[in-house]
């Protein structure tokens, strides 16, 4: 409703042409806009430089104002913006972009893209960011997790195949670990940098979910036997140690040095090993799980629009229709080494052998449940929070989650 | 009212940078801001409940406290000592004297980071150099638990401190006039009773500037904790400064971080009132 009667009033507003810079009238109208995106690694940033000028060549009115954050203090920057009443047209994020909805400040997905590009893209992954039925977020980038596991020790520790289930997983890690010499099974994130994954990952293969009718639902059975088996890893010494403070990129960075036996990762890794390791001996698995169904984390970003009531929406969708066709598309999903969210997309990955496990895991990615107003602080206490599982009981931690993740905020 | 025109450029400016970004952090922590940064309306003084009722509070509280005062005696102890040795004569005073201030000079998130990776158990060149020296028998995680993790951060805290201390520290050396020295060996005073009688008493301004600075800057330090121990879970290891900031990037809860921020800054104002009333340090010396 809100919606609809602010769009209503930017209609009625661009009716007196009321902001139109040199005036000259209908299509030719000069508009800005703002573009707020995050960076995943060096290309991100001349990706969109070139596309942004490869897109105003095409559209001299249109003027699009770039800016570029790192994941760190993109969120940050997002909520000055707010706090300032001042957002951007056009953002990408992960899930917390269409959570802005709860808001009334954005755009209906099928607003902001031409109807050509919303049929082209992957229907699960606008699914996966609905706010009551409705989506707000067109999916940029997709990417599940699996097990990165290195096969010159699994032949040291005569482990012939990767463990699908989280038995296989203590055993082959506890074989892996007793191998000394600083080498350890399974690499365990639990750091601040992102301890929600890893935990998501644990618990989504033991059938948890972080949400229930809007609620957060944290201290469940499930979860508590998927956290106690984690505490079971780390105490069998079947981690590496001090898991709770272990960042997720350093740890990388060692099973790269071949230390650690198997490590949960995404796409991107694959090409970060190529390069830095072309010499490691790895392969990739579907991600343990309890029973060895499969199931693992998914993760999507999201493009949203906000509606500033401005005659804005027409240009956000001729430049987001701009970024989605093939050829633009398919080289920011090669650049950054993710999964194409849309079905043209999928076709032109589906031709590359490293990304086979991950696309084949996408029927079974479950999501975060970010679109939920109350995820930012949940995943937030994950990452300040379940680390401690190494030193306090599971039941204490999932109680101080579940305690901060209830907060009305 | 003549003079005026005179201060009003630095009026302007005081209000500007000092006054009003102090009053609005005020008047945000008595507003109710949603999670995203929506202003809400008055909230009275539930931020601040809400402040007092944070079960890791007297945790961190205990924490800020060993922060400031640990990082600051050790930091004025040692450059006392480093200011006495580099107010001698000796060759290759100037560069050292150069090189005293590389720590000071570089940014505190580098070296902090720098010292993240030396301490790293699988490839940190500390831990190695440590194992290969004998010290400890296998590389150890310092920066892994809420203990080591913070003294390790207080000992890099007091690493870039030291550089700015012992340069006040010199000043205030080279302001002691030779004849007063002079004048307590033929009085017949020792090294000691010089340094203790004559020395140190001339050194109070210099030391209360060093100690006042280094107070404010080392209790409101964030990147050395945020880089070397923001991987470690829960708050065993969180100062006031480093737990605000959790509490907006974490919990997004800015209206309770802005009222520990408003309680933050009555700390310190109230930790320089007594220093300034208690040690007196600006009092003149009478010989």
């Amino acid at each position: 409703m809100a919606v609809a009667v602010a769009t209503a009033a930017a209609l009625g507003l661009a009716g007196c042409g009321s902001d139109s810079g040199s005036g000259s009238g209908g299509d030719g109208e000069n508009v800005s806009l703002e573009l707020l995106v995050p960076i995943y690694g060096d290309k991100t940033k001349p990706y969109w430089e070139q596309l942004v000028k490869d897109f105003e060549a095409e559209n001299s009115n249109i003027d699009v104002k770039l800016e570029t954050q790192s994941w760190d203090d993109i969120y940050n920057v997002m909520t000055t913006k707010m706090q300032n009443n001042k957002p951007p047209d056009i953002l990408e994020l992960d899930a917390a972009g269409p959570a802005y909805a709860t808001d009334g400040a954005l755009y209906k997905a099928e607003e902001i893209v031409s109807p050509e590009t919303y049929e082209d893209i992957e229907p699960a992954f606008i699914d996966s960011a609905k706010i009551d039925g409705q989506a707000y977020g067109v999916p940029t980038v997709a990417s599940t997790r699996a097990l990165f596991y290195n096969k010159t020790l699994f032949e040291q520790a005569g482990i012939t195949a990767p463990p699908k289930t989280w038995d296989e997983l203590l055993d082959a890690s506890k074989k892996i670990s007793a191998l000394g010499g600083g080498v350890y099974g399974y690499g365990m994130p639990l750091g601040s940098e992102e301890a929600q994954a890893e935990t998501s990952i644990w618990a989504y293969g033991n059938g948890a979910s972080w949400e229930k009718d809007g609620k957060m639902t944290i201290d469940t059975p499930e979860a508590k036997e998927a956290l106690t088996f984690m505490k079971k890893m780390i105490d069998e010494g079947a981690t590496q140690p001090n898991p709770g403070a272990t960042d997720r990129t350093p740890l990388l960075d060692v099973f790269i040095q071949g230390k650690i036996g198997m490590i949960e990762g995404l796409p991107p890794i694959v090409g970060q090993i190529n390069e830095k390791a072309p010499d490691l001996d790895w392969a990739i698995a579907p991600s343990p799980t309890k029973d060895g169904e499969p199931v693992t984390l998914g993760v999507a970003d999201y493009f949203v629009g906000f509606n500033k009531d401005e005659d804005k929406q027409e240009s956000i969708a001729k430049f987001l229709d701009f970024f989605y066709q093939q050829d633009n598309y398919v080289k920011f999903n090669d650049n950054e080494g993710f999964i194409p969210a849309t079905k043209s997309g999928a076709e032109a990955a589906a031709a590359k052998p490293e990304l086979k496990t991950f696309l084949e895991s996408l029927p079974d990615a479950k999501f975060y449940p970010a679109t939920n107003p109350a995820w930012g602080q949940t995943s937030g206490a994950f990452k300040s929070d379940v680390g401690q599982i190494e030193t306090k009981s599971v039941d204490e931690v999932l109680k101080s989650i579940q305690a901060k993740a209830d907060v009305e905020g | 009212m003549q003079a005026l025109p005179w201060l009003l450029p630095a009026l302007v400016l005081i209000v500007g940078v000092v006054i009003f970004p102090a009053g609005y952090m005020v008047y945000t922590s008595f507003r109710d801001l949603s999670r995203f940064g929506k202003d809400r309306g008055w909230a009275g003084f539930e931020n601040y409940v809400r402040v007092f009722g944070l079960d890791p509070l007297p945790t961190v509280l205990t924490n800020t406290v060993v922060w400031t005062v640990g990082t600051v005696v050790v930091t004025v102890l040692l450059s006392l000592v480093l200011a006495q040795f580099l107010n001698k004569k000796f060759p290759g005073r100037k560069v050292l004297r150069m090189v005293i201030i590389v720590p000071w000079a570089a940014s505190v998130v580098m070296t902090s980071t720098v010292f993240v990776y030396g301490l790293d158990p699988f490839y940190g060149i500390i831990n190695k150099f440590l194992v290969d020296v004998g010290i400890i028998d296998e590389p150890y995680g310092f920066l892994k638990n809420a203990t080591s993790g913070f003294l390790s951060a207080m000992a890099v805290a007091v690493f870039v401190s030291v550089p700015f201390t012992t340069f006040v520290v010199l000043a205030g050396l080279q302001t002691i006039p030779h004849d007063v020295l002079e004048a307590a060996s033929i009085d017949g005073a020792g090294k000691v009773q010089t340094y203790w009688s004559v020395v140190f008493p001339m050194l109070r301004p210099a030391l209360a500037v060093a100690a006042i600075i280094n107070i404010i800057n080392v209790f409101n330090s964030l990147p050395i904790l945020k880089t070397m121990t923001g991987a470690i879970p829960g708050n065993d290891a969180d100062t006031t400064t480093t737990f605000m900031f959790k509490l907006i990037q974490n919990d997004r809860q800015i209206d309770t971080a802005s009222a520990l921020s408003v309680v933050n800054f009555v700390v310190i104002i109230v930790v320089i009132g007594v220093y300034l009333k208690v040690v007196k340090p600006m009092r003149e010396v009478n010989a």
